[in-house]
């Protein structure tokens, strides 16, 4: 069933579009992630849907009800909304401890004080503060404030919980745990997730569910799976992994595959944005598809292109090699190489012709 | 707060600024006092002044002496900012408190001060002539009022420019010692030039506060005859026997129409230098510059400043409360006395006078800082056309010096029906301050509100809280101590201000600030310099809470 629905929503900053018609569906219990660089629009769309800003055209509903509707005029102010928002800075009140942070939401809708005592401490303790409930915010850690925020977003069982970058203010290390347990914890009370993140790891990491924005549109949405092997574009490739990139003609064309080259050789990969033959393409595939082999191979020796080693880096877990061919470079991985000519493979089905 | 109670409030505001504008404008086209019964629409009152040699005297004098004093200000202030805020001169610490101080002090005191210790029989004069024969100076000059003028506004460009040099990292100064310029060529190539809007602003401001002087002028250009714009108003009430209200209603206008471009352009300014200061770089760590040698002659010419500025005037008007003559070979210690400030007890309008200044400093600074907040909330995180609207009613008052605003207040209680029994209460008091200080409260607790991030306030929004309750829930305790610190300044401001009140002394409106301007005109000197005693000791009273607060606050 559908909790959240955005239909063709617009919005700007005076003349600046800056949402050029977002439409986008979400379930019950599914946690979605908005990708996109800065600029993208990731955070209008959320802070859109908490009621923050003002869309110009388009709808938003929450179940059932709607929420926004520029046609109608209808506008529901955030407070009415009862949607939970973890802000990015965290945004704990810096003059009332965790507890009155926790608990204001349930004390503006009136709960009894016993129930709201015993409310607070449940959801403190599912985010393991149960005993700081006395500190302020700014005697606790970064992590703790996290904690504290998406506490305060859960405490009255809204509907669905919007995150605006919840991970960027953590370090690495914690930053790795808080994707664990904030899954972990979303799905465990079968919330509807919708978070906003710039990084694709913590996207793919956290989410059932991605929406890739640029620019203001939605490049693609799928799920994370979908949208690192089967990219719909040249930007939706370059955004979700790491990626050989080689500039080229078409130079021929058969059967859903195109042929581009690199100095010389021809390699045949997937025709994904239907190039016309001698039109400017872009071959892209991802780091870990190129195998490094013995030699041209048998047969055809199809897509097997000699290169020259220029460097290999350490990276602890295996070893990534720098190739020239030509005027490109192309980049794998694999294990320690001697210096000199190598054979690469570029599998047809792995190679995405833009 | 609701779209309609901004609305509500907002007009409220525009009213209560553009009364009294409004109504000067009227009267300037009238041929007699609004409140008679037989008054004509007519030019006489504009024809009247433009033909008066005095006004153009005036006029003339108000312009060379705000550009004397801005030449002479924004030089020494700028250098003293650059020494207090970014070198190791020794002293820094216990010196900048200091630098503030002829702020904070009101400028008729300041003026008696000059006139105890430098005037023809001042102390200082006596003192010099004592021990070389003969006495270099004037003090009723025009070139010493300029002097003085410029001397005791350099902590408006102190202000102004050692903020801004403060939030300058000191990674910019850094990157300019790596390339390889010296102490004094970063400072002059680097430093300065990225706090020159804040500089040009403060010079702006300067200038305009020439054209507004009123308390040096009165008392140090009244022997000679030197008349400024305000002091030129003052005088008019007398000029032609009775109260000409046209004549005053057009040097208002006049007043107004040279100080509101004034205005306008240090907005614009101020804009401009928030916009460039927002660029820089880090300002987490910052390494005082060392400048050797140098720190001696720097240190000497900031202790003459002060000597000269803070020390000498007031020091000399303290002693001169306590002694009861002086005079070539008279020995102080021997006339030391009290006698004044029991004089002082037995009028009942002076002691009237102590006891109101401290209502309207404390109550009435209260109330005004809380008007000031009721503003602020009504344009709080609104874009639309009524906060537009807004900010640009605030700076009306500002273009209307003390004195102005107090006459156009004290006309305005005449001129409303219903307002006219609150005329001789502390009530018209209360307006006309909240009125002249209206754009320097509202930018105190804008301060402390743009201090809070609006995230903490979108917080309150999304878990439930109406735009109401987000105000007094989330918004006010958290700017509660910023409003206190607010309330410390204007307590401070209403305790010295002494020109808004003149045209609304009244039995029952007296502040010590009016009761000194007019007893300065009886020639009670005994009584001036001990009521202005009594004056320095409360606003060091409130200055002193000021720093314990600031220190616990921080701590």
């Amino acid at each position: 069933m559908a909790k959240l629905i955005i239909d063709d929503l617009h919005l700007s900053y005076g003349s600046t579009e800056i949402l050029k018609g977002i439409t986008a569906t979400f379930a019950q219990g599914e946690i979605v992630a908005l990708l996109g660089r800065s600029g993208s629009g990731k955070t209008t769309l959320l802070r859109s849907i908490a009621g923050l800003e003002e869309p110009k055209k388009g709808v938003i509903s929450i179940g059932d009800q709607p929420v926004f509707d520029a046609a109608a005029g209808l506008n529901v102010p955030s407070e009415k909304r009862g949607l939970g928002l973890v802000f990015q800075s965290y945004a704990l009140w810096p003059h009332k401890t965790v507890f009155e942070n926790v608990a204001y939401g349930l004390r503006l809708r009136n709960v009894a004080k016993a129930e709201l005592q015993q409310r607070v401490a449940a959801v403190l303790d599912g985010v393991g503060l149960g005993h700081l409930g006395d500190r302020y915010p700014h005697q606790m850690s970064g992590g703790q404030q996290q904690r504290v925020a998406l506490a305060r977003a859960l405490v009255y069982n809204p509907p669905v919980i919007l995150l605006d970058e919840p991970l960027s203010n953590l370090d690495a290390k914690l930053r790795e745990e808080a994707r664990i347990w904030i899954r972990t914890l979303i799905k465990r009370m079968n919330l509807t997730a919708v978070f906003v993140t710039h990084d694709q790891v913590e996207a793919m990491a956290i989410a059932d569910r991605i929406v890739l924005l640029d620019g203001g549109r939605i490049v693609q949405a799928g799920t994370p799976e979908q949208l690192y092997t089967e990219p719909v574009s040249l930007f939706a490739s370059e955004f979700m992994g790491v990626n050989n990139q080689i500039k080229s003609r078409v130079q021929d064309k058969r059967g859903g595959y195109a042929r581009i080259e690199l100095s010389g050789h021809p390699l045949w990969g997937k025709d994904r944005a239907g190039k016309g033959v001698s039109e400017e393409a872009t071959g892209v595939i991802r780091l870990e598809q190129v195998d490094v082999v013995d030699g041209p191979g048998g047969g055809d020796g199809e897509n097997r292109i000699p290169a020259q080693l220029e460097t290999s880096l350490y990276l602890g877990s295996h070893w990534e090699h720098v190739f020239r061919c030509g005027d490109q470079t192309l980049r794998a991985f694999g294990r320690p190489l001697a210096a000199g000519t190598h054979w690469l493979h570029l599998p047809p089905e792995q190679l995405w012709v833009f | 707060m609701n779209r309609a109670t901004r609305i509500a409030v907002i007009v409220a505001m525009a009213i209560a600024v553009l009364a009294p504008i409004g109504l000067v404008v009227y009267q300037s086209f009238l041929d007699g006092p609004f409140f008679q019964p037989k008054t004509a629409f007519t030019f006489s009152a504009y024809e009247f002044v433009l033909d008066d040699e005095d006004f153009f005297d005036a006029l003339y004098n108000s312009c060379v002496i705000a550009f004397g004093m801005t030449a002479i200000a924004v030089p020494v202030g700028a250098m003293l900012a650059f020494l207090m805020a970014r070198t190791d001169l020794p002293g820094r610490r216990w010196i900048e408190p200091v630098i503030l101080v002829p702020m904070f002090v009101s400028s008729v005191v300041l003026a008696f001060g000059f006139v105890v210790s430098l005037g023809p029989a001042g102390f200082v004069t006596l003192w010099f002539k004592g021990v070389f024969g003969f006495v270099p100076w004037y003090l009723y000059s025009k070139t010493t009022l300029i002097v003085i003028a410029g001397l005791t506004h350099v902590p408006h460009v102190f202000l102004y420019t050692s903020s801004a040099l403060r939030s300058l990292g000191s990674d910019v100064e850094e990157a300019a010692r790596m390339t390889g310029a010296g102490p004094l060529r970063t400072a002059l190539t680097v430093s300065l030039p990225m706090v020159m809007p804040n500089i040009l602003y403060a010079a702006v401001l300067v200038f305009f506060l020439g054209f507004e002087l009123f308390g040096l002028p009165l008392v140090l250009g009244d022997p000679e005859g030197i008349l400024v714009l305000a002091t030129y108003l003052y005088k008019l009430t007398n000029k032609l026997g009775t109260p000409s209200y046209q004549l005053m209603a057009v040097v208002v206008v006049a007043i107004i129409c040279i100080a509101l471009p004034l205005v306008a352009l240090q907005r614009f300014l101020l804009r401009a230098a928030n916009r460039y200061v927002s660029v820089k770089g880090k300002a987490a760590a910052q390494k005082p510059v060392s400048i050797g040698v140098w720190r001696w002659p720097a240190a000497a010419m900031i202790t003459a400043w002060l000597l000269f500025t803070v020390v000498v005037p007031i020091s000399g008007l303290v002693l001169r409360a306590f002694v009861s003559s002086w005079g070539e070979g008279v020995n102080l210690l021997d006339v030391l006395t009290l006698a004044h400030f029991r004089e002082l007890m037995e009028f009942p309008n002076l002691t009237r006078g102590i006891v109101n200044t401290l209502l309207i400093a404390s109550v009435g600074g209260a109330l005004s800082v809380g008007v000031y907040t009721m503003l602020n909330l009504a344009a709080h995180r609104w874009q639309s056309g009524w906060t537009r609207l807004m900010d640009y009613l605030v700076l009306l008052p500002r273009a209307m010096p003390g004195l102005v605003a107090g006459l156009a207040i004290f006309w305005v209680f005449l001129f409303t029906p219903f307002l006219s029994p609150l005329r001789q209460t502390m009530i018209a008091i209360w307006v006309a301050y909240t009125l002249v200080w209206l754009a320097y409260g509202m930018r105190l607790v804008s301060g402390a509100l743009l201090q809070i991030g609006p995230e903490l306030e979108e917080a309150g929004r999304i878990v439930g809280a109406s735009p109401g309750r987000v105000s007094r829930d989330l918004t006010i305790p958290l700017v509660k101590v910023g409003l206190f610190s607010s309330w410390l300044l204007i307590f401070v401001t209403f305790m010295r201000e002494y020109s808004t009140g003149v045209y609304l002394l009244a039995p029952g409106t007296e502040v010590i600030g009016s009761l000194l301007v007019s007893l300065w005109g009886t020639g009670a000197v005994d009584l001036v310099t001990a009521l202005s005693t009594v004056n320095i000791a409360m606003i060091g009273g409130g200055l002193l809470l000021m720093s314990l607060f600031g220190k616990r606050s921080h701590g």
